[in-house]
């Protein structure tokens, strides 16, 4: 016998039932039982180093095919969730998203994708689905390299129908501006300051237009966006950190459209008040939006006036306006809001300049307000009479958890009655009121309080029952 | 109880665990936002800074925007004032002040741009300055931050290890507790099976003991009434069967007497079936009797009449062989006679060769060799002389053909004539009757034992008859004798029955002579065929002897004629050949000389014949 055959015969009985066993049933639920596999003819190794467990199965040799022709020949809903691992292990990466976008589910494969392009992933901040972060990177991806008037649209718009399905989160950390060829005279003219920022008539200086894009992604939840360049080099404009006019219609017209959206966050983005204005308007009746962010931007009294109209005119639970500039006016306004408003949680109005006024405003309106747990004053040169508006909330209202007052001088009145309200209050569990000078005493018995409210909240639901 | 203080003081420890880890962790988020909050305020003290900066410059800027007002109109005024004089001192004194005030708002405005100068610098410095710090703090923030991780990762894991080993524990004590429960169980249990098992013991005691006695008393009452039962039963029984036989005796004597009727009537009626069956079959029998006479003697008068044909055949057959014989014979003596008379010529020529050789060429006498043979012709002419002539030769053959003809006519009896006169009379009496025959035949196969057993086993399935017949055929075919000699060994044995009883007694004789007595004893069979056997062979041995003598013409005597014919070709003898080769060689070398001689003769010639030429020529040239 030659060494070329490994086994003197080819069982095709035993091969033939086995793959209709295959077909018909699923692998282990063998109806006959082992006296059938001891029935069946045995197959001698005359190659001495054969064995039965080096000879591949026909199925996974079928498999091993499905494999290689998958983007010829898709075949995937038909087979068993063991053959679906074995696919999800063994695909390549290379095979066109076309075909296994909407093909292939959440598993191994797309773990090996994402992993293949980007060094760190952690899948706990994509909801434990590979796939969702592989088709949520790959967006933003596109999304943050795309260059308006060079890039085109259909290149995002041909992504959409594969990924729309997964996309839950579009964390958008830059915007990249269209290329503008160096003139030498402006440019010039621009460094030495002979012209003006805004009579410069070059191309203009917009953005991604998300218009195009939110309304067809469907599932879309959270939208994080920096209308900024992280690495711009020496080629820095003024323009690329800031959110022009006709950014802010587009991305107005797009949140509207994106009826699926609850989060909005829009930081480090050079808002104004006239932008603020416009996005406010666009998102008035807004259906399920529940929070918003709009941080690190340049927003005014203008700005915090509209928000506070919004607060009341949509579901809101989560407001952030940090560092703005929002002084006494916009905090009135804000606090009116606030006074008759049920569904804000958490208010952080930290690093503006709101002043006793405001502080006092806000602290009045929460005289009439159940529902905010968490509110953010810090650094807000509020003083005294601030801490004893507040000291009054805290004694009256038991809703409020968490009160931060860092880095205002509230002196040592404020602080008396702060410990005076919170040694009647149960509820407050956080309270911030570091570097403001209050005596050491009174910010210890604070603490104190603060740690048995903390160890009664928790006392309710102990584990140690 | 001891599990339940043990729980509690885990209880405690591990919230005091998970105390000190919350505290920690507490701390360390404060010591991480500290930095962040310091930054926020610092930021805020910043803005506010720039704030109040920016409400200076401002005042500045009004400031010296209303001083250079006052001064500009001064200068308006002062030029104005200037227009009006005529005297060209005043007017240059006018303008000397007007260009100092000139100069004085050029000063202002150069100090106050270097003041804002100074202001930007300033503040660009605490620009970086606060960028470098921000930097660092974020450093610290990471450092605290990792620290923070670390710290709390070995707490977690702290605590871990410890909530492990208190569960340990706990489930090691309950472990504990739960056997111990488990193992007094156990022990109640078997306690209380061991005494329910004794109890049940006693009890089934009891109840034997119960059933025993009771059995016993209820066996000796059965038995009691069994006894009496038995009794009536069995003189009802006794009763019953003496009224049976007395019914059965008499209805068995009514069934045969009807049974002998008919019996009688019925065997009456066979009788007169079968007496007429066999007169039929007797007519049947006659006929066919007289049909096979018929036939045989037709059969007989055919195979007569073949006969004869036959011998007619073999006589002319014969007589044809004769006439061919002696035509061969004559044809022999003259390719004889004829070879001979050309060897003599032969001879005679080689002899008048050699003497010419011996007289011309050796110059010896030569001298007729001893020839014995030309005086004694062949072996042929020998032979006849000694017959007197061919007819006599002829008569002789016939003669012997007719011998043979004779003892193949009945060669049984020449034979035995042959062999033994004692025989004679018996042979005489036209062969045995078949039934002998045929008892003799199985005889000899049934007890000489002559027959192989795997034969007799092949034979078995057939019938008797075809079995004798093919025991005897075997049979003879080991003894090798032939078909005719059954009859004759069969008379051999009675003869030799009749020979050993003799012996014995002379009485039996007569008993021996009768058909129905044994022909032979069983035992005296082997010794009687072994001497038939030996008897047999003898005769037939001389038979052949005496067929072939008959059937020979005559035999040549082969060993004469090859002295003969050897005799013939020695004529010539050895010597003499060598003698013959020698001469030859001789005469060659004469030959190769007187060949030389004859050649040397032509080249002397030409010599001589080449002298006269030069000497022609000597004188020719001598002449002149």
């Amino acid at each position: 016998m030659s060494v070329l055959s490994p086994w003197r015969q080819i069982d095709t009985d035993t091969l033939t039932s086995r793959a209709a066993d295959m077909s018909r049933n699923p692998p282990g639920s063998n109806p006959k039982g082992p006296e059938d596999c001891r029935r069946l003819r045995r197959t001698i190794a005359e190659d001495p180093l054969w064995s039965l467990a080096l000879v591949p199965s026909l199925s996974h040799l079928c498999l091993q095919s499905i494999v290689r022709d998958f983007e010829e020949h898709p075949v995937y809903e038909q087979l068993s969730p063991i053959q679906r691992d074995f696919i999800h292990e063994r695909l390549p990466s290379s095979v066109p998203l076309s075909v296994t976008a909407n093909l292939i589910n959440d598993g191994v494969y797309w773990m090996r994708c994402c992993k293949q392009q980007w060094t760190l992933c952690d899948v706990s901040h994509y909801g434990q689905s590979w796939k969702r972060m592989f088709f949520e990177r790959r967006l933003e991806g596109m999304i943050e390299l795309f260059i308006p008037g060079v890039t085109e649209t259909k290149t995002i718009l041909e992504m959409v129908p594969l990924c729309k399905n997964y996309v839950k989160r579009l964390d958008i950390s830059q915007l990249l501006t269209p290329v503008r060829e160096p003139q030498n005279e402006n440019m010039e003219n621009y460094f030495l300051g002979l012209i003006d920022d805004d009579e410069y008539d070059g191309p203009p200086m917009d953005h991604f237009d998300f218009s195009i894009l939110l309304e067809k992604l469907t599932c879309l939840e959270e939208l994080h966006v920096e209308y900024r360049i992280k690495q711009c080099g020496l080629n820095y404009e003024c323009r690329m950190f800031k959110m022009s006019h006709q950014d802010c219609v587009s991305l107005a017209m797009a949140l509207r459209s994106c009826k699926t959206l609850k989060v909005l966050r829009l930081h480090l983005s050079h808002i104004d008040d006239m932008n603020c204005n416009l996005l406010v308007k666009h998102l008035l009746a807004h259906p399920t939006l529940t929070e918003l962010d709009l941080s690190h931007n340049v927003i005014r009294d203008a700005g915090a006036r509209a928000v506070g109209k919004l607060l009341n005119k949509s579901k809101l639970m989560v407001l952030n306006m940090f560092d703005n500039e929002i002084t006494d006016p916009g905090a009135e306004a804000i606090a009116h809001a606030l006074s008759k408003n049920s569904t804000l949680v958490s208010l952080n109005l930290c690093l503006n300049r709101l002043g006793d006024k405001g502080g006092q405003a806000i602290g009045n309106a929460l005289l009439n307000n159940n529902t905010l747990r968490h509110l953010n004053l810090g650094a807000n040169e509020v003083t005294g009479p601030t801490a004893i508006t507040l000291s009054k909330v805290i004694a009256q209202n038991n809703t409020l958890r968490s009160i931060n007052l860092y880095g205002n001088n509230l002196g040592e009145d404020g602080g008396k009655a702060l410990e005076e309200a919170l040694s009647h209050n149960t509820s407050v569990t956080e309270c911030d009121i570091r570097l403001t000078e209050i005596d050491e005493q009174i910010v210890s018995a604070i603490n104190q309080v603060v740690l048995k409210n903390q160890v009664l909240g928790t006392g309710g639901i102990s584990w140690i029952d | 109880m001891d599990a339940a203080s043990g729980s509690k003081i885990m209880n405690s420890s591990i919230s005091e665990i998970s105390t000190r880890r919350v505290t920690m962790q507490r701390q360390l988020t404060t010591s991480v936002t500290n930095i962040q909050t310091a930054a926020d305020v610092r930021e805020s003290i910043r803005r506010k800074q720039l704030q109040e900066a920016r409400k200076k410059r401002l005042e500045w800027l009004e400031n010296d925007v209303r001083s250079s007002q006052e001064k500009f109109e001064e200068i308006i005024r002062g030029l104005s004032a200037a227009k009006e004089k005529v005297i060209p001192q005043e007017v240059q004194e006018a303008l000397d002040s007007q260009q100092e005030l000139c100069t004085l708002i050029l000063n202002n405005k150069d100090k106050l741009i270097n003041d804002l100068q100074q202001n930007l610098k300033s503040s660009d410095d605490r620009y970086v300055k606060d960028l470098r710090r921000q930097a660092e703090e974020l450093n610290l923030m990471m450092e605290r931050m990792e620290d923070q991780i670390k710290t709390l990762t070995k707490a977690y894991r702290e605590e871990m290890a410890e909530l492990e080993r208190f569960c340990l524990q706990e489930s090691e004590v309950l472990v504990t507790r739960d056997m111990a429960e488990w193992e007094q169980h156990m022990k109640e249990l078997w306690d209380r099976q061991l005494e329910s098992l004794e109890q049940r013991k006693e009890k089934v005691m009891e109840y034997e003991a119960k059933i025993h006695s009771l059995m016993l008393e209820n066996k000796d009452k059965l038995s009691t009434i069994k006894t009496e039962q038995d009794a009536n039963s069995q003189a009802l029984e006794r009763q019953n069967q003496k009224i049976q036989a007395t019914t059965t005796f008499m209805r068995l004597k009514q069934i045969k007497e009807k049974h002998d009727a008919e019996e009688y009537k019925f065997n009456l009626n066979q009788m007169y079936k079968r007496v007429n069956g066999l007169q039929v079959e007797m007519k049947s029998l006659v006929t066919k009797h007289s049909n096979q006479a018929r036939y045989l003697r037709d059969t007989s008068h055919h195979l007569n009449k073949d006969y004869n044909r036959i011998l007619q055949q073999h006589e002319r057959v014969q007589r044809k062989i004769k006439h061919f014989a002696v035509a061969d014979g004559r044809k022999f003596e003259e390719m004889w006679r004829m070879v001979e008379e050309e060897l003599r010529q032969l001879v005679e020529r080689a002899l008048t060769i050699d003497s010419e050789i011996c007289e011309r060429y050796l110059g010896l006498a030569w001298e007729r060799p001893v020839m014995p043979f030309k005086e004694l012709s062949g072996p042929i002419l020998s032979e006849k002389q000694t017959s007197t002539d061919p007819h006599a030769q002829l008569f002789q053959t016939e003669q012997a053909l007719q011998c043979s003809q004779g003892t193949m006519d009945s060669s049984d009896r020449a034979r035995s004539e042959a062999e033994s006169p004692v025989m004679d009379q018996e042979v005489s009496d036209e062969g045995l009757d078949e039934e002998t025959l045929t008892k003799v035949i199985e005889l000899l196969c049934n007890e000489t034992g002559l027959i192989e057993d795997n034969i007799l086993m092949l034979l078995a399935p057939l019938e008797e008859e075809e079995q004798t017949a093919m025991k005897l055929g075997s049979l003879l075919y080991t003894l090798g004798l032939a078909d005719q000699d059954l009859p004759k060994l069969a008379h051999f044995l009675l003869k030799y029955r009749q020979e050993q009883s003799k012996d014995v007694s002379g009485e039996l004789r007569e008993s021996s002579d009768q058909v129905a007595a044994p022909i032979i004893l069983p035992d005296q069979v082997l010794p009687a065929l072994k001497s038939f056997i030996q008897q047999n062979m003898r005769s037939r041995e001389s038979s052949g002897h005496s067929q072939s003598s008959v059937l020979q013409i005559e035999p040549r005597d082969s060993s004469a004629d090859k002295a003969y014919w050897e005799s013939l070709s020695n004529i010539i003898p050895e010597d003499k050949v060598r003698l013959w080769e020698e001469a030859e060689n001789m005469l060659q070398q004469h030959l190769a000389v007187l060949m030389e001689i004859s050649e040397l003769d032509t080249e002397n010639e030409s010599l001589m014949q080449e002298n006269t030429e030069l000497r022609i020529l000597l004188q020719q040239s001598l002449k002149p």
